[in-house]
């Protein structure tokens, strides 16, 4: 079929060229039939969650001990250490970078430490077992799925003389992995509210009988922030909705803790981040922040030299006067990937950050506290480890037993798409 | 070809026509592989399962056992949805931020081309000197710049004005951080399209009568069209997958883009990870379509200047 030259036609190629007003009329076209798509590809899909396998949650009132396996053992006693370098896979900025040399001098080897955003991101990483390190950080409530899913060996404690020494108690038993079978903690937390005193009122906070409602005071609208973190954010929704349980939280909970935050888009103007309480309260980009205490007590290395650090203010819900709220209190842990190319190494570091002096060292860095019984809370104000006006950050043993301290457990699988759902619609996406 | 002629011992047109595209091919088939192996492997994502103990997305490779869901999840939230906000917003921005670049670039690049003379080097090194550093460095920069306490803040506080809160969720400030993350990339094509402008055209156009003015209007604008596109389709590109800037600059839901909804879905969430990769295909394809309208535009350019 041949054309006339103002019907587009390039006698060189021997076709008609298409022109700008056809393909956008096709493009048009293709715009409209997409929404049709969209059902179309839902009515073919399975949108089942799938079978996800049932997992042992321990809880405070029910500890669980993860299962062994020959698949899975331990090392044997009485090994040489590798040559290493000891691979280390940890958070951003979560390992005093000083504590490093010391760390390799006392185990003999070098150590690269590469650090991930989240855990989901780094749980992708492993899982998929194309990367390879020796230590990974997890939280106490990832174990259950790290020991199911084979990215951690059990420990040989034999390496790990520092375990029964220097820990305490119940942590060194923990309910989520008892025996310490393959984790070890790390450190403890308790996450909170933090605050300057020069842009809010001590009174809103400490005054309120749920102090969680905070967030939702119109009058620090613009300078509040949380954490971009779906389980933090949606259990403190939970707790300043008067939920007790959040972990066996029903729907009616999950979707009333979504509706709360969405509605702090417009009432608050309300950022999420999760450098806002260490570096952004400092900063001044906040004045009221969703705080974890270890973020408090090592936000004093974020002032501006000419700025006073002591207008820095932290609270934790549950041990205020007058306050009927919970708050988180938690453990991170480490622990020994499987496959691990330097197990004796990775024993050693372990056993090294659990050591009294290393311990007291990595914590003058990063502000999170060990588990160590030789580090007395009531003496880290005195010996100017912590500012005076951050006491409340400091965690004690007893915390743990608090009635209004919630430790976090495992989300069942159907729990977390529920909460990530629940997630999406807090910020709008979904 | 006349063998007749001073030079005849040139080629035959035949001998040409292979030479130079076989010396393209590597590189092409390269990038192909480069390109289609990775959007294969999100594709086996996005219609992927969940496993069944971290309740994160699995690839599956197999087309026949492919699932649609997050595909119709995704495109039901798009159209009609809090995704369809997102990427109005997302498109919003991204026009905002490339008008500025070309209002604000455009000048640039015809100063440096035109007018600079002997220093148009040192002015292509200012240009290029941000590249020194990296985009995620040079967005923590405007971070300090526009904190409060920021040396914008303090010279607006000096002039007298109550500053604004920059980094609280506003439009603007991520706009200006992706202007100020993409302008180079706008520049640097667009200062080449006009450099190849011929002076002689303008000096003919000056001949018939045209002002400057009018020279620019009707000579140097329309032949500078293609630069523009080329520059323009650089910079939109990126900004419609950019997800750091409003993470660093805002935090808030109020400016989340589509780069910041993958995200959400990839990282932030166990169970997202599926609907992440398809909405990763969903941009590349409404992408590739602005590159397709590119390219159709390029050869009737070519074809018409050929005749």
């Amino acid at each position: 079929m041949a054309y006339h030259p103002r019907e587009n036609w390039d006698p060189a190629r021997r076709r008609r060229l298409q022109s700008r007003r056809e393909f956008l009329k096709q493009a048009a076209a293709l715009g409209i039939a997409l929404p049709g798509l969209g059902a179309i590809l839902a009515a073919c899909g399975d949108d089942s969650p799938g079978s996800a396998i049932s997992l042992p949650i321990g809880t405070p009132d029910s500890p669980v001990t993860q299962p062994l396996s020959d698949a899975n053992a331990a090392i044997a006693s009485g090994l040489d250490a590798e040559a290493g370098p000891l691979r280390v896979y940890n958070w951003a900025e979560y390992i005093n970078p000083d504590v490093i040399p010391l760390a390799e001098e006392a185990i003999g080897a070098s150590i690269e430490v590469t650090t991930f955003f989240n855990l989901e991101e780094s749980i992708q990483k492993l899982a998929s077992g194309e990367v390879q390190f020796d230590v990974w950080f997890p939280t106490g409530n990832y174990i259950s799925k790290a020991v199911a899913g084979e990215l951690v060996q059990p420990l040989n404690h034999e390496y790990l003389p520092n375990l029964a020494a220097n820990v305490w108690p119940a942590l060194a038993d923990p309910f989520y992995d008892g025996g310490s079978l393959y984790s070890v903690p790390y450190t403890v937390y308790q996450t909170g509210i933090g605050w300057r005193i020069d842009q809010v009122d001590d009174e809103d906070v400490l005054g309120l009988e749920n102090p969680w409602d905070v967030f939702w005071n119109p009058k620090y609208k613009s300078i509040t922030g949380l954490y971009d973190d779906f389980q933090e954010t949606l259990t403190m929704a939970m707790f300043r909705n008067g939920v007790a349980d959040p972990t066996n939280a029903g729907q009616n909970d999950i979707d009333a803790a979504a509706d709360s935050l969405a509605e702090l888009v417009d009432l608050m103007n309300i950022r999420y981040t999760i450098d806002g309480a260490y570096a952004g309260i400092p900063e001044n980009r906040f004045g009221l922040h969703h705080a974890w205490s270890g973020d408090m007590i090592g936000s004093q290395y974020y002032y501006p030299e000419d700025q006073d650090p002591s207008v820095g203010r932290y609270a934790w819900p549950a041990k205020i006067d007058g306050s009927t709220a919970k708050g988180n209190i938690a453990n991170d842990c480490m622990a020994v990937l499987k496959g691990a190319a330097n197990p004796v190494l990775a024993h050693r570091f372990l056993d090294y950050l659990l050591d009294n002096d290393a311990a007291l060292e990595n914590f003058g860095w990063l502000g999170y506290q060990p588990p160590i019984t030789s580090i007395d809370p009531d003496t880290l104000v005195a010996d100017e480890w912590v500012l005076p006006d951050m006491g409340p950050a400091i965690v004690r043993e007893d915390d743990f037993a608090n009635p209004q301290g919630y430790v976090p457990t495992q989300l069942s699988p159907e729990t977390e798409q529920a909460w990530n759902g629940a997630w999406s619609r807090a910020k709008g996406t979904a | 070809m006349p063998t007749n002629l001073p030079g005849a011992e040139v080629e035959s047109v035949g001998e040409r026509r292979w030479l130079w595209p076989a010396f393209a091919a590597p590189g092409v088939l390269w990038l192909l592989a480069l390109f289609l192996v990775p959007f294969y492997a999100v594709l086996a994502v996005a219609m992927g399962r969940l496993d069944p103990i971290f309740q994160r997305a699995q690839p599956v490779w197999n087309p026949l056992q492919w699932n649609p869901a997050a595909f119709g999840d995704v495109f039901e939230s798009l159209f009609g949805g809090p995704l369809g906000r997102t990427a109005i917003r997302t498109l919003v921005y991204v026009a905002i931020a490339s008008a500025l670049c070309v209002l604000l670039g455009y000048p640039v690049a015809y100063f440096v081309s035109r007018r600079a003379g002997r220093w148009r080097g040192m002015w292509l090194l200012l240009i290029l000197a941000p590249f020194w550093i990296n985009y995620l460095m040079r967005m923590m920069a405007w971070v300090n710049l526009l904190s409060p306490e920021g040396q914008v803040n303090s010279f607006l506080r000096w002039l007298g004005a109550t500053p604004p809160d920059w980094l609280a969720g506003r439009h603007e400030t991520v706009i200006l951080g992706l202007v100020y993350g993409y302008i180079p990339f706008f520049i640097l094509p667009l200062f080449a399209a006009l450099d190849r402008i011929d002076t002689r055209v303008l000096e003919a156009s000056r001949d018939l009568g045209a002002g400057p003015a009018q020279a620019f209007w009707r000579v140097t604008l329309p032949m500078s069209k293609q630069g523009v596109l080329a520059g323009v389709v650089i910079i939109m590109l990126p900004m419609f997958g950019d997800y750091y800037t409003p993470n660093l600059l805002s935090g808030s839901p109020r400016t989340l883009l589509i780069g910041n909804e993958i995200d959400l879905f990839i990282n932030q969430s166990t169970s997202g990870g599926g609907r992440g990769a398809a909405l990763t295909v969903v941009l590349m394809l409404f992408v590739a379509m602005l590159m397709v309208y590119y390219l159709v535009n390029i050869s009737r350019t070519t074809t018409e200047a050929r005749r």
